[in-house]
């Protein structure tokens, strides 16, 4: 949910309780004042019905019915003084329904005689005065609050706006493309502080990966030379030992600089992927070019008995760096052949969406979408570990997409080549 | 066959020169750019060692520098920086091959080898030992005049090993002069016995001697005595 709408969303609500607490009150103290007034209204009256009656001569048992109804009924006796007033209700001839009326009844003597009086005054319906309050104030209330979700939306999208701004720069900053953040400058201090704050944060996030870039890149370089020292070093060793100890000893420091060199190798490639050195792109063939990788790979294909079942289009041709391709390959097919079963399958789909390649085995001891992480090996000892992450970053970084699933005993890698939005699609996955 | 090695390590330099040396090759060193320059104006070389990354300035001012001499020189450039650029720039320059430091010396001499060979005359291009004849361009051996035909590994493998003689080549480096980058895929090390066993059966087959000894766990040797 929005900011927006949240602060909305409250001031509507409260609007509501207030309006309708303050109508209730209203209507309450409205009906009440009128009830009062009425009242008061008839007990005036009363004193000019007796003023007027006590003039009247031959008073028989008369009923005068202009405006309010008065009644003149003579009793035996004069029995009180008391003045009663209560609300009936009575049948209108000509509405044809029961009207509320307020009766005031007491007792006068007139010369003598004494009479029972009764004012009858006819009542505003409460209802439909309660109604008509409820209804006006509801219409207030709308009006009120269409008004209030406007102005406040255009309040806001007007204060907040920087901090959109500043949302949207965060969005769009990525350390693969300098890892510049600027936010602009606006009125409201607390935007300034956060976006200071953000400049600060950024920036250190930038310098923080150049260094640890730069630190890869000089540690992998760096490490090159004496490694091969190391092995020169072994090798000459190797060619004058006469020991089988000694040979065993030799041939294993050996496979341990194998290792460290191959890791190596594998992280100055991140590493130069990640500084953009591979730009010169070219329309490549891939199908031609998956089909020589095969050729290479014939013998160890042969050797697993892999059943080989491939789909190329051979009219795809894709931009991009030639080595970056011969690399992506390499590492797939080498990975789909290296883990896949005797008797298994091989298959290469090339179309011009994607690829596909699958290869039958086992299930991963890692989660599946682990396999793309550095040193992530999962059960091979032998593995550098790096084979897939390389994958990976040369996907994103050709603008590809690449998805990874393990259905019916089949490891499928599927690249897709429209240029997806890769930050988003990295933060998903 | 004279070799200049330009390289600013030491402990490399001294690897390189005992190993090449071993291997029948004539070595001078230089570690700098000015001392390279000398060592080209006074002799003449088959083959220069290149390091790109020289104290006084870039080996590829050498290149430049033998390109003007227009004599058959062959260069390998050898560098810690596994960059395709380098190795564009380096082969556009006129430098001959490649490699990407950590090396095995056997490839740095069979890519020598190779590049000194190239430059050579066509017909002094077959590789000669004893009764057999290994054609570099051709997928061919011959034992004893007879013309036996090799598949394309064997035919690498061949090579190599003859490049090598007397030398024990470990099997890493065997699969990684045959299959590069593909050298990890679990079984290289099975095709690499049974090359060497085809091989093996025709030389041996066609009257050859058995010049391909195998040293349990490490590897293999082509053995000349």
């Amino acid at each position: 949910m929005k900011l927006l709408n949240i602060t909305n969303r409250y001031y509507i609500i409260i609007a509501l309780v207030l309006l309708l607490i303050s109508s209730a009150f209203l209507a309450y103290r409205v009906v009440y004042v009128i009830d009062n007034e009425v009242s008061e209204h008839m007990l005036f009256e009363k004193l000019e019905i007796e003023k007027q009656l006590a003039l009247q001569k031959g008073l028989q048992d008369i009923h005068f019915i202009i405006g309010d109804r008065l009644e003149v009924e003579p009793v035996d006796k004069f029995t009180s003084f008391r003045v009663a007033i209560k609300d009936t209700v009575i049948f209108d001839l000509y509405e044809k329904n029961n009207v509320p009326y307020r009766i005031l009844s007491y007792q006068q003597l007139i010369r003598g005689k004494a009479y029972n009086i009764k004012i009858a005054r006819r009542l505003t319906e409460n209802n439909q005065l309660v109604n008509g309050i409820f209804t006006t104030l509801l219409l207030v209330a709308i009006d009120i609050i269409i008004c209030f979700y406007f102005l406040n939306r255009w309040f806001s999208s007007r204060v907040w706006n920087p901090f959109y701004r500043a949302l949207n720069i965060l969005k769009n900053f990525d350390l693969q493309k300098g890892g510049i953040a600027h936010f602009q400058k606006s009125k409201v201090e607390e935007f300034n502080t956060l976006n200071a704050e953000l400049t600060k944060l950024t920036d250190k996030v930038a310098r923080d990966y150049r260094n640890l870039r730069e630190f890869t890149e000089n540690m992998s370089h760096e490490t090159q030379t004496p490694l091969a020292i190391i092995r020169s070093k072994l090798e000459l060793l190797l060619q004058k030992a006469n020991d089988e100890e000694q040979v065993k000893q030799i041939l294993s420091t050996l496979d341990s600089v194998n290792r460290l060199s191959k890791m190596n190798k594998g992280l100055i490639l991140l590493t130069r992927i990640d500084n953009d050195q591979y730009a010169g792109q070219q329309m490549l063939p891939l199908g031609k070019i998956l089909r020589d990788h095969l050729e290479d790979l014939d013998l160890f294909i042969l050797s697993h008995e892999l059943k080989v079942h491939t789909e190329i289009d051979d009219t795809v041709h894709i931009s991009m760096n030639p080595h970056l391709a011969g690399i992506l390959f390499t590492n797939l097919l080498s990975n789909a052949i290296k883990y896949n079963i005797q008797n298994g399958v091989l298959s290469i789909v090339l179309n011009k969406h994607g690829i596909t390649i699958a290869n039958s085995g086992g299930p991963l001891v890692i989660p599946g979408q682990e396999v793309f992480e550095r040193f992530r090996k999962g059960d091979s000892p032998d593995s550098i570990g790096l084979g897939l992450a390389i994958v990976k970053k040369i996907i994103v970084h050709c603008g590809f997409s690449i998805h990874y699933e393990y259905i019916n005993h089949l490891h499928s890698f599927e690249i897709k080549f429209e240029n997806a939005e890769i930050p988003h699609e990295e933060l998903e996955g | 066959m004279k070799i200049l090695i330009i390289e600013d390590e030491k402990q490399l330099l001294d690897s390189m020169v005992t190993f090449l040396k071993e291997s029948g090759m004539t070595c001078d060193t230089a570690m700098s750019l000015a001392g390279a320059i000398e060592k080209i104006d006074a002799s003449d070389y088959d083959c220069i060692v290149l390091d790109i990354g020289l104290p006084d300035g870039s080996g590829l001012k050498i290149i430049n520098e033998m390109q003007t001499k227009e004599n058959q020189t062959s260069i390998v450039i050898v560098s810690a920086r596994n960059s395709l650029d380098d190795r564009l720039t380096g082969l556009n320059f006129g430098a001959d091959d490649y490699v990407t430091k950590p090396f095995y010396m056997p490839e740095l001499v069979a890519r020598i080898k190779s590049v000194v060979r190239r430059r050579s005359p066509q017909e002094s291009n077959e590789i000669v030992f004893n009764e057999l004849r290994v054609v570099p361009d051709e997928m061919l051996m011959y034992v004893s005049d007879k013309m036996i035909s090799l598949t394309k590994k064997e035919h690498e493998l061949m090579l190599y090993l003859i490049s090598n003689q007397n030398k024990v080549l470990t099997k890493e480096s065997i699969a990684e002069h045959l299959w590069g980058d593909h050298a990890d895929i679990a079984d290289s090390f099975d095709f690499i016995y049974s090359h060497i066993k085809n091989l093996r059966k025709k030389i041996t087959d066609n009257g050859g001697k058995d010049y391909l000894k195998s040293i349990y766990g490490v590897g293999y040797k082509f053995v000349a005595e």
